[in-house]
């Protein structure tokens, strides 16, 4: 159980400074939850 | 079932990273010179300071959005804009409803602090938001945003509270704000 959370904690980590580093990214990630969040509104 | 359980596995996975990549893009937007399409952004730094008398704001019938930044708390978000007999008017919908108590903060705080800073195709404007829950002029803003926008919003709709609209008004003492941004 102990080694799910801390795969868990990388998987966190990983995905926030590849989102906070890499250009685009952040962008694209507010481009697909802008479309997820007009689908869900209409 | 072996292959269901290991497909929902990976599905919480994409979840947990898509859910981590939102919240930091959310988050990482908060320091950047305005807001980007849908996440807040941090204060309008960039662009010239509009200081001569107050325009028509006809041509805002013609700009898709505006950045509005509030001066407490310092963050700005992308709106619709719309402008009636020479006038600027901002609005927030669904303000009845339990998501949009949620989602939509900054009109209860325009409401404690109405200094904002508007930024229109590179200029920034130093203005105030007036709360606008009844006239005449309801009904011919809410004509002018259905044509602008696919929304279909009524005067009764903002008497109701349903939807708050605010004019964009000038600021007696607009000089005094700078400072409150820094």
């Amino acid at each position: 159980m102990k080694n799910v959370f801390v795969r868990i904690g990388l998987v966190v980590v990983a995905t926030a400074v590849c989102t906070w580093i890499i250009p685009g990214v952040d962008d694209a990630i507010e481009s697909v939850f802008q479309i997820l969040v007009l689908i869900a509104s209409t | 079932m072996v292959i269901l359980k290991r497909i929902g596995v990976i599905g919480l996975w994409l979840l947990l990273i898509f859910s981590t990549a939102v919240v930091t893009a959310a988050f990482k937007q908060r320091f950047e010179d305005g807001p980007n399409r849908v996440f807040s952004g941090g204060p309008l730094v960039t662009g010239e300071l509009y200081r001569g008398a107050e325009p028509d704001w006809g041509f805002v019938n013609e700009v898709p959005t505006l950045e509005l930044q509030l001066l407490n708390p310092a963050q700005s978000r992308r709106i619709w804009v719309a402008s009636v007999q020479g006038k600027m008017y901002v609005w927030s919908g669904y303000m009845n409803s339990f998501v949009g108590q949620l989602w939509k903060s900054w009109p209860a705080q325009a409401e404690l602090d109405d200094r904002v800073v508007v930024r229109i195709d590179g200029i920034r404007y130093e203005r105030r938001l007036v709360r606008i829950k009844t006239g005449p002029v309801l009904d011919e803003l809410m004509a002018v945003v259905s044509q602008k926008y696919p929304s279909r919003a009524s005067g009764a709709d903002v008497e109701s509270g349903n939807v708050w609209v605010f004019e964009v008004a000038p600021r007696a003492t607009a000089d005094s704000a700078v400072g409150d941004q820094a």
